[in-house]
């Protein structure tokens, strides 16, 4: 109470916004800010952990003899990545050591909240749910659904289109053809995605939950 | 799958309809359907219902019938196959000899299913030439080819060396190598069989002294070459080709055609000989034998119940239908995946169609329900704090101030609003009446008013209208996110929107939102009511489902769309959307009245205890 200004909440909002649109909570966690690079207009919520710093450490021969800054973790446009969740490039150890591999998320991907996402790729217009744990070196592909509280194996593949869940996570259906679609006009002061309250659509474009991310 | 409050399902009338295009001759059994379709109700608990319910994204539409298309009213049909795991394209010869499973190195673990990898064994202090001896191993569950005792030369090939090992190492014999073993083993018996004739042996069932019994695969085997000896024979002394023994075939007619003439002397040589069964093992018989049961039953009392196999782990062993236990299972390989076109199963039309290569996500026809029939939402008006129409409430986000509002908590009794939203995905207006029952269906009976049941509601247009057309009411907080819709409505609310009947509550450029005023029912019978109805509720029997009885009519160009094909069709379009009534076929120009009618069912909460 001796200093309540230090209390105060920042004045600026929760998010710094960079040139590129991207919205950074100030209340995340980023370590390793130069292995990672953020596509444009994607979001990091408060409580994210990004591990930028477990970057791959085998030396990559540059042609200009420059010391290149190795990617770490890759993220497209229109990304959300919900509180609570890490980030973790997957690892492996060879030789006794251990090497990280860059990983890479793509555009209109979210990630639900409190999520442990250790992928090599995620492609684009992929929906995690809630409390889903991704093991190392998962490949999942375009239009994929991972239902709340999976659990992915390691280095599963997940065929795009599908709906996985389940611990282990296991291909449990097909999205249908409307995946992603928010129908012909969304738009509209109410939600029209799944029939709720949400103006964005799972799997479809997040420009909109961007835009209201505040 | 469940979704989350509030959901909104379209029901697919493609039952019903087929059940009313039956002709009537059973009509004593069906209670009128014509005389009732305007009484009948949709009870979203009906058990039927379930299988016509689907969320918009599932449907496609038919633009000929002009009709919604579920899952099960298109034709599938499958355009190539492919791994689930390796991502391959197998082509359709390779699913007709080798079946529908990836014969790569993809294959999942029998304990929990999931994906298995390849893995080396090598001691880094001696390090052998392949690198070592390579195994099968589950990342999830750890379990691994080890615990069977199969390893591996080579980290490729998979399919093909596991092919050649039975579990604990030893090596399977191979397609040819059953069959030889299987003719040296009928030449002994022959032998045996002689000898026994001549007296010197007395034991038939010494020939089993060099290894155990048959396994599965091995009595399989026999029993497959013993129907094809029989077979082959049975064709050859009816001199007919051996291969052509389908029922369509010009052989078989031949038969036929003798079997039913006249003469005696055919007759006779075409009585076909009686095809006898297996009869030794070598044949492929399986006599029960009693002591595998008491080993099997021995071996549970000695290792408990944790070495045998789930029901599920058991049933996936597709080609081992016999195994108890955990130290028989077998690596699965991954089963394949298809790429399916649909199409309407009434015209026959592609609804949808994925362009063929595996990589590609992309549609070459894809005809979706959401492009043509409007989109129903539903949230609650809380009516307590200000009008909360923050478009992007995510219940995640800890940023969201207003109290939300708890779905899954319903107060019994207590008048809730609902704000009701239509979009409309077509480039016409539309006007919409809507009617619901007013009692809802099911144990808890919860009253529902659509307080304005008639609206029209506006063409959809290019988005890029509204923003030309400037700050003209909703169109602006369409575009101009969040922050503006949510003072937008803020502000609209004191402006005075109003709870009236009769009025809509507001709309935008192709969106109408109206007012559902529900009063949830009470989940147990107040005190003083009558008593019969205590019991315990069923699973889910206090989730508010509303059936929401939706018809559109629109003018829409016969013209454009059509091309002449549509009169005869729509004409036929059942479920209460005759089309058909503009009729110009040839005029591009002409209007035609549409019609459109479909039930859905609003998920609007869970009704809480008192």
């Amino acid at each position: 109470m001796s200093r309540p200004t230090a209390r105060k909440p920042a004045p600026k909002g929760e998010y710094i916004e960079t040139d590129s649109g991207n919205k950074v909570s100030r209340r995340s966690a980023i370590t390793g800010t130069a292995n990672i690079t953020l596509g444009g207009r994607t979001v990091i919520m408060a409580d994210v952990h990004l591990r930028g710093d477990l970057h791959p450490t085998r030396s990559v021969p540059s042609s200009s003899g420059k010391e290149v800054t190795p990617t770490s973790i890759s993220i497209g446009r229109c990304t959300v990545v919900s509180t609570g969740s890490v980030i973790k490039p997957p690892s492996r150890i060879s030789r006794g050591q251990v090497h990280y591999y860059p990983m890479k998320i793509g555009d209109n991907v979210f990630i639900g909240p409190n999520s442990t996402i250790s992928a090599i790729s995620i492609s684009s217009h992929v929906h995690v749910g809630a409390n889903t744990v991704i093991h190392p070196f998962a490949i999942i592909k375009e239009n994929v659904k991972i239902l709340p509280n999976s659990v992915v194996p390691a280095q599963m593949v997940i065929p795009s289109g599908s709906v996985v869940g389940g611990r282990p996570a296991k291909v449990i259906g097909e999205v249908g053809e409307g995946w992603g679609v928010s129908g012909g006009g969304a738009g509209g002061g109410l939600g029209v995605g799944g029939g709720g309250e949400k103006s964005w659509v799972e799997g479809g474009d997040l420009r909109e939950l961007v835009r209201s991310i505040k | 799958m469940a979704q989350p409050f509030p959901y909104t399902y379209y029901s697919c009338d493609c039952y019903d309809s087929k059940v009313t295009s039956i002709p009537a001759n059973r009509s004593s059994q069906q209670p009128q359907p014509d005389q009732d379709e305007d009484e009948r109700n949709f009870d979203p608990r009906n058990p039927r219902s379930n299988f016509s319910l689907y969320p918009i994204e599932q449907l496609l539409y038919c633009e000929d019938c002009q009709q919604i298309r579920c899952p099960r009213c298109v034709s599938e049909e499958t355009q190539n196959w492919y791994c689930p795991s390796c991502l391959f394209e197998v082509p359709s010869s390779v699913i007709k000899s080798d079946g529908h499973r990836c014969s790569r190195n993809c294959y999942n673990c029998p304990v929990c299913m999931s994906a298995m990898t390849v893995s080396s064994l090598e001691n880094p202090a001696e390090p052998s030439p392949t690198g070592g001896p390579y195994i099968l191993a589950c990342p999830y569950c750890h379990w691994s080819t080890v615990e069977t005792g199969i390893e591996f030369e080579k980290h490729t090939g998979i399919t093909a060396q596991l092919s050649r090992v039975a579990n604990g190492g030893k090596h399977l014999p191979t397609q040819k190598e059953r069959e030889r073993e299987r003719d040296r083993r009928k030449e002994l018996e022959n032998r045996r069989s002689r000898d026994l004739l001549s007296g010197s042996e007395d034991s038939p069932g010494l020939n089993r002294d060099d290894d155990g019994p048959l396994t599965h695969e091995d009595l399989y085997s026999n029993l497959m070459a013993f129907y094809k000896a029989q077979l082959a024979a049975q064709s050859s002394s009816s001199m007919y080709s051996p291969h052509d023994l389908s029922f369509a075939s010009p052989s078989s007619y031949s038969r036929l055609l003798l079997s039913y003439s006249t003469s005696s002397k055919k007759q006779k040589r075409d009585k076909p000989s009686q095809m006898r069964e297996a009869a030794s093992p070598l044949e492929g018989l399986v006599l029960h034998d009693p002591t595998t049961d008491t080993a099997a039953i021995d071996r549970i009392r000695r290792e408990g119940w944790s070495s045998t196999l789930s029901p599920a782990q058991k049933l996936s062993q597709t080609n081992h239908p016999t195994i108890r236990f955990t130290d028989e299972l077998r690596p699965m390989a991954s089963i394949l995946c298809t790429k399916r076109g649909k199409r309407c199963r009434s015209c026959r039309q592609y609804l949808s169609k994925p362009e063929s290569k595996i990589t590609s996500t992309r549609y070459k026809i894809k005809l979706l329900a959401l492009n043509h029939i409007p989109r129903l939402s539903l949230r609650a008006l809380s009516s307590v704090s200000t009008p909360t129409a923050r478009p992007s409430s995510i219940s995640s986000m800890p940023s969201s101030q207003n109290p939300e509002f708890d779905y899954n908590n319903l107060r019994p009794g207590i008048p809730t609003h609902f704000l009701l939203h239509l979009s409309n995905p077509l480039f016409d207006k539309i006007r919409v009446t809507l009617a619901t029952p007013s009692v809802t269906p099911g144990r808890i009976q919860s009253r529902v008013t659509i307080l304005c049941p008639q609206f029209e509601v506006g063409a959809n247009t290019d988005v890029w209208d509204d923003a030309l057309t400037g700050p003209g009411g909703g169109v602006s907080a369409a575009s101009g996110g969040a922050g503006a819709g949510g003072g937008k409505y803020g502000g609209g609310a004191s402006e005075g929107h109003q709870i009236e009947a009769g009025k809509i509550w507001d709309r935008g450029r192709n969106w109408t939102t109206v007012v559902l005023e529900v009063v949830p029912g009470f989940a147990k019978p107040l005190a003083g009511a009558d008593k019969e109805e205590v019991g315990e509720l069923d699973e889910d029997e206090d989730v508010l489902e509303i059936p929401i009885f939706v018809r559109l009519e629109f003018e829409a160009d016969v013209g454009v769309e059509e091309r002449g094909l549509g009169d005869s069709r729509g004409s036929r379009g059942g479920g209460g959307g005759a089309g058909g009534a503009g009729g110009g076929a040839g005029s591009g120009e002409t209007r035609e009245k549409r019609e459109e009618a479909f039930w859905t069912v609003v998920g609007a909460g869970r009704i809480a205890d008192v």
